[in-house]
């Protein structure tokens, strides 16, 4: 796989940067706390430097891994059983379906009033969000083609083998979909339930510089947030690439 | 010596829109060992039903389906279906030696295991193919794969359903001499179903022709053409003509009177 630096993109990035940073300095743009690019990194060097980045960084990321962990074994075990057992499915669809329709925002207030100023709020909310996408993917992944089920009864595979031979490699695409949704929104349910619960964190970072009129470190936070979903995104799909070559590159993942 | 594959009366009716449709009603049909047996019928004559019951894919309503003289259950012992649709037949995150092994790898070691699948594949001519991915190959090397996977069980009996009926007419020739081949080296029991007249007489001993709703066996025809046989000089022989013409009338073609010059 060559992988190509896309030149020209970086170069409309940094091009963006320079018109950013030229507006604000000539006052074009004159809002009152809009930084220009380059407070903005040095804001980023201040929170390297005081070390505050870095425990805010690890904090709201260990949170989002933990939730997602836990919505990941929970969403795969349960959509692999609400997938393969209809009547599991039959009695449970309703209620799936009016719990999905709830915006997944209005349960950050009930997880703080539950849990409290805590980290796990945070991991609760963030568990709670990537749940949805994680068992829907995987139920939806295990509808299997019934002609590659019949393949199986006609070779005279086991029930247990038709399962971990085709019917789980089938869904796994779907299931890393899930997985990586899910991861997405961990972080962002994280982020909001440090912004409104507990005080810890990037989210309550984003807040404080905000509050404390730091333009230049607050739009560092949002630049870390930004980041950080993208690397996280990257890892979830380099190590399912790694694991599972083949189910993605049939799946056209993998070019 | 008893048949390989004996079907008595069998009658099988499934689930249709508006309640439920009897699809075949007292089929008998025997099939001797190593004989080859094309089912023909117009298209919704029950040709895949009664190959799907055959292969234990399908309960019957009545009836019975021994194979070797065992009632048929489930799908059972040395009894393999190769189906149409091979792209949703093989498993695309699987190599297409590892596609073939799909059948034997729980059961045989290592050693012995990659010997049947190079066997396999040998047979199929895709040898060289073993590591790629099937959905990389063309329609005609993926059916090859399925056929692969199925040799690879050494199978006393192939059960074919219209294997080859998505396959353009050059690729669907070279695997017809091909299927020949492999079953005069194996001499497997095959059944196949297919609606092309051409490849029912060329490939067969029997061609047993399905008719009438619920549908039974209509005409039962020996095809006594001397083998091996080949795509060109077979096919110009007047007693394959002949076959063809009794097989296209059993299947409800008329000559136009006009153009009759005998019988």
């Amino acid at each position: 796989m060559a992988r190509r630096v896309n030149l020209l993109g970086g170069a409309v990035f940094v091009a963006v940067l320079l018109v950013w940073e030229l507006l604000v300095r000539t006052g074009i743009l004159s809002f009152s706390y809009l930084p220009p690019p380059s407070d903005v990194a040095g804001g980023l060097g201040q929170l390297i430097g005081n070390g505050e980045l870095g425990s805010a960084l690890g904090h709201t990321l260990g949170a989002a891994l933990a939730g997602w962990a836990i919505a990941g074994v929970l969403g795969v075990a349960a959509g692999s059983v609400l997938g393969l057992v209809r009547p599991v499915w039959t009695y449970s669809m309703a209620s799936l379906e009016a719990l999905r329709a709830l915006p997944i925002v209005a349960f950050v207030p009930v997880a703080v009033l539950l849990y409290g100023f805590s980290v796990q709020t945070e991991i609760m909310v963030g568990c709670y969000a990537a749940l949805w996408p994680i068992l829907l993917n995987t139920i939806s992944g295990m509808r299997t083609e019934a002609r590659m089920v019949e393949s199986g009864a006609v070779l005279r595979l086991s029930r247990a083998a038709v399962l971990w031979k085709i019917r789980l490699p089938a869904a796994t695409p779907s299931i890393v979909v899930g997985l990586r949704l899910g991861l997405s929104i961990s972080l962002v349910l994280t982020l909001v339930a440090e912004m409104v619960g507990n005080p810890a964190g990037l989210g309550f970072l984003l807040v404080e510089k905000g509050q404390a009129l730091q333009p230049g470190q607050m739009f560092a936070a949002v630049f870390v947030v930004g980041v950080s979903g993208i690397v996280l995104n990257g890892l979830v799909l380099g190590a399912a690439r790694l694991a599972f070559r083949g189910q993605l590159a049939a799946s056209g993942e993998v070019a | 010596m008893s048949p390989t594959i004996l079907c008595d009366d069998l009658t099988v009716t499934l689930p249709g829109e508006s309640g439920p449709v009897e699809v075949l009603a007292g089929v008998r049909l025997a099939v001797a060992k190593a004989e080859f047996v094309s089912v023909l019928g117009t298209s919704g004559s029950g040709k895949t039903t009664l190959l799907r019951a055959l292969g234990g894919l399908l309960p019957v309503t009545s009836g019975t389906v021994h194979c070797d003289s065992t009632l048929v259950t489930g799908p059972p012992e040395g009894v393999v279906t190769v189906f149409q649709d091979y792209a949703h037949s093989l498993l695309p995150w699987r190599s297409v030696a590892r596609n073939v092994a799909l059948g034997i790898e729980s059961r045989l070691d290592r050693s012995e295991r990659d010997e049947r699948v190079d066997e396999a594949l040998t047979m199929v001519g895709l040898s060289d193919r073993a590591g790629e991915y099937p959905w990389r190959l063309s329609g005609g090397m993926q059916q090859r794969v399925q056929i692969a996977r199925a040799l690879a069980m050494r199978p006393r009996v192939l059960l074919m359903d219209e294997p080859f009926g998505a396959l353009d007419a050059m690729t669907k020739a070279s695997l017809q001499d091909q299927l020949q081949q492999v079953q005069e080296l194996t001499g497997t029991t095959i059944v196949f179903v297919t609606h092309d007249v051409e490849e029912a007489v060329y490939l067969s001993d029997r061609v047993v022709v399905l008719s009438g709703s619920p549908a039974s066996i209509g005409l039962s025809l020996d095809v006594a053409l001397p083998r091996p046989r080949h795509q060109i000089t077979t096919k110009e022989r007047a007693d394959y003509l002949e076959l063809r013409h009794e097989v296209y009338e059993a299947l409800g073609h008329r000559v136009p009177i006009a153009e009759r010059s005998h019988g």
